[in-house]
């Protein structure tokens, strides 16, 4: 029995923090997200193949490395911290959903090998519409509207929740795309009418779903690290009434609140990791747990980061912002926290 | 990462699974609901179902045999709680001993201190108090006043204690007394006094529960051989410290397992009364989580154990964890219940899956002993973030 990750997964995650250091460090995923038309950088995208992140956790058939729930929780992880942009983990859900259908698997190699962006669209409401299945399928043609679909404008195909299962639709699209607080993350409507094709009952996203909590609560908990780092560093620097701020008690309680729920965090999503890469009968609760307390628990870290920072911390220019923002995005995204409540109950047997 | 138990911590678990379910009489909920319960009685059966694990090699699961432990290690003791949990075992009566006097003796004790007091005190014949707390030291433990004056082979004791928890079922407690009044640290010693010293006296107090598990101890003049005190002169305090880090050790598995049952009852009961809207569903979903992110806390502990790790202050956060939840969950609980959840467990109407309004008052308590969730917040701001030295 062992917490700590295996000599493997920590040289993954020392050699992505590297990877991610010198090729996307902050200054310059800033400038995408604040420049680019995709929100993140295509020419970059390679990159991300070609050091096999793409295909992380997707099987060796189709390119990938077979990996585990833990190991793409370390990566998301480490693009937690950096704030990174793009639609990496989009890509790898509807990868796998894709995968698990098991009648795509072509357009699943070209995937894992950066050529093609595909991703989830599944709300059919841009209000309180998180989970809506309800498009229409007929004969082999959907005709309707997905909201809130993850880098529409830059997909190449879609995977779509309808009324009779998946079904992949290829492009190109009508897309309104959207503006919201978090530049780390483009959204899209898409109007459909289009020639489907069928990837399986909507069952499959089962597991795609549970990936989605454990891959979003990493990536969070990646944010509240990073952000509860600058706090302390911020704290012990900067002086009011003649001593560091980080000397003041009201402070220093609730920053070790902020580390209570950081590592507390890291402790729910870890073993939702593990629970779902053995299929364990908790895997279901597990993965709930991690999501809705990561969403919760970073909102309250991300928020007192910016109150501790005071004026300059509601400024644009300092990167605290960035990870407020990217931290409600996944909050309400990959099952919201009304979601995963409602999947911890259904597991519990409540 | 591996968050299996191995297969001899399997095996393990299931042979004390076994013994629980062939020699516990019924859960301890059972024996607390009793009408024939009384507080003297249960203190009582405590003692025997102590005396029982002990037998059956149970207690003093990590301390090295030859002073009667097993031998075992940190991960025995947790899966131990576990299980104890899991069955709704009733509680041993030696908590204080075991949990606290126990690891002081085998860290800072002499070879005949260790051999004297731990045996009694695995058995339950010896029942241990703690004296630290009075009434001017409490989160400033270093402010005690209680003084142990040399006087030949004695020490002579005066002063107070306060919240001393099985102080009136007691036979033993262990004190701590200044011994020089200029050394705030170093002038306090860690001394084992038997509670029928002459000048030695004990006053239960009455507690929000109603019960008066907690007393007063009172030292006027009391001579204790200087043989009883543990380690050297003036080194109380470091000891003091190493019993309050095992004080506040692994309990999150355990607590997770309880309050998981407790949730579970709490579940059925709002099936049964139709208490399926939003609204409390959302609270309870809430408390569920909550509960399951302990639980991966405490299997991170358990991990950490078994990888041959143990836990330094970030035991701090623990602490505070289960604690806090303890409140939110049973306020939350009463919320659901209506005013039904107030219920005595004597009267009439009252449910029988959990006590819950002795449950309610009992979650104050975890965040004001052992360190209140304000010292456990210095201790992470200090030892684990590194801030410096507060201002107020």
């Amino acid at each position: 029995m062992k917490f700590e990750l295996s000599d493997d997964q920590a040289l993954l995650r020392s050699s992505t923090r590297d990877f991610l250091t010198s090729e996307f460090p902050l200054e310059k995923s800033r400038g995408v997200m604040e420049h680019s038309k995709e929100g993140y950088d295509p020419s970059e995208w390679r990159r991300l193949a070609e050091m096999g992140y793409l295909g992380l956790v997707l099987p060796a058939r189709v390119g990938g490395q077979g990996l585990g729930a833990v190991e793409l929780a370390v990566v998301l992880e480490e693009m937690g911290r950096m704030c990174l942009p793009g639609p990496f983990l989009d890509v790898i859900l509807a990868a796998s959903a894709l995968a698990a259908g098991g009648k795509h698997e072509a357009l699943v190699g070209e995937i894992v090998a950066g050529k093609k962006i595909v991703t989830l669209a599944h709300h059919d409401a841009p209000y309180a519409g998180t989970a809506g299945r309800a498009l229409a399928v007929t004969n082999g043609r959907v005709k309707g509207t997905k909201y809130f679909v993850p880098f529409a404008a830059s997909a190449d195909a879609l995977v779509v929740t309808g009324s009779d299962g998946l079904a992949l639709v290829e492009g190109p699209f009508t897309v309104t795309a959207l503006s919201t607080i978090d530049l780390a993350q483009r959204f899209g409507d898409v109007a459909f009418e289009h020639q489907v094709t069928p990837i399986g009952p909507l069952a499959l996203l089962d597991r795609v779903d549970r990936l989605a909590a454990v891959g979003a609560s990493a990536m969070l908990l990646g944010i509240m690290t990073r952000s509860l780092e600058m706090t302390l560093e911020y704290v012990q620097t900067r002086q009011a009434f003649k001593r560091p701020i980080g000397a003041f008690q009201a402070l220093q309680h609730r920053l070790a609140d902020m580390l209570l729920k950081t590592e507390s965090t890291r402790s729910a999503v870890y073993r939702a990791a593990w629970c779902l890469d053995t299929d364990d009968a908790n895997a279901a609760l597990a993965c709930a747990t991690a999501k809705a307390y990561a969403g919760d628990a970073a909102r309250l870290v991300c928020g007192e980061t910016i109150q501790m920072h005071g004026g300059i911390g509601f400024t644009w220019e300092l990167d605290v912002q960035l990870f407020f923002k990217r931290a409600k995005t996944l909050e309400q995204h990959y099952g919201s926290t009304e979601v995963q409540l409602e999947r911890a109950l259904a597991a519990a047997g409540y | 990462m591996d968050l299996q138990l191995s297969p001899q911590h399997l095996e393990f678990r299931d042979q004390l699974r076994s013994w629980l379910s062939t020699n516990m009489r019924r859960p301890w909920r059972e024996e607390l609901r009793d009408p024939a319960a009384t507080e003297d009685g249960l203190m009582n059966f405590r003692r025997a179902w102590q005396k029982k694990l002990y037998e059956a090699g149970y207690l003093g699961m990590d301390w090295p045999k030859e002073w009667g432990g097993r031998g075992a290690g940190e991960v025995e003791k947790s899966i131990f709680e576990e299980e104890m949990a899991r069955a709704d075992a009733p509680p041993i009566l030696n908590t204080l001993g075991i949990g606290l006097l126990g690891p002081a003796l085998i860290h800072h004790g002499s070879e005949d201190q260790r051999r004297r007091f731990i045996p009694p005190m695995l058995a339950g014949d010896e029942i241990w108090c703690q004296g630290f707390s009075e009434p001017g030291a409490g989160s400033d433990l270093a402010a005690l006043r209680t003084s142990a004056r040399i006087d030949g082979d004695h020490f002579v004791l005066n002063g107070q204690k306060i919240w001393t928890t099985f102080g009136p079922w007691a036979d033993w407690i262990f004190v701590l007394a200044r011994t020089d009044s200029k050394d705030r640290y170093g002038g306090i010693s860690f001394i084992l006094t038997k509670l029928d010293t002459p000048g030695v006296s004990v006053r239960p107090l009455r507690q929000i529960t109603g019960e008066s598990e907690f007393g007063e101890v009172f030292f006027e003049d009391a001579r204790v051989p200087r043989v009883n005190l543990v380690g050297q002169i003036g080194e109380g305090w470091r000891i003091a410290m190493t019993v309050l880090a095992y004080e506040r050790g692994a309990m999150s598995l355990a607590a997770s397992v309880r309050f998981g049952r407790d949730l579970e009852a709490l579940a059925s009961a709002c099936k049964e009364y139709g208490r399926t809207g939003a609204a409390v569903r959302e609270k309870l979903a809430r408390l569920l989580v909550e509960n399951e992110v302990m639980r991966a806390n405490g299997i991170r502990t358990l991990a950490n154990f078994a990888d041959g790790k143990s836990p330094g202050p970030e035991s701090s956060i623990e602490k505070i964890y289960w604690s806090e939840f303890d409140k939110r969950f049973r306020d939350t609980a009463l919320d659901i219940l209506g005013p039904g959840g107030q219920l005595l467990r004597t009267s009439p109407d009252a449910r029988h899956d959990v006590d819950w309004a002795r449950e309610f008052l009992w979650s104050r308590a975890g965040t004001i002993y052992s360190g209140s969730s304000e010292i456990q917040r210095n201790i992470i701001s200090k030892r684990v973030l590194n801030l410096p030295q507060d201002a107020r």
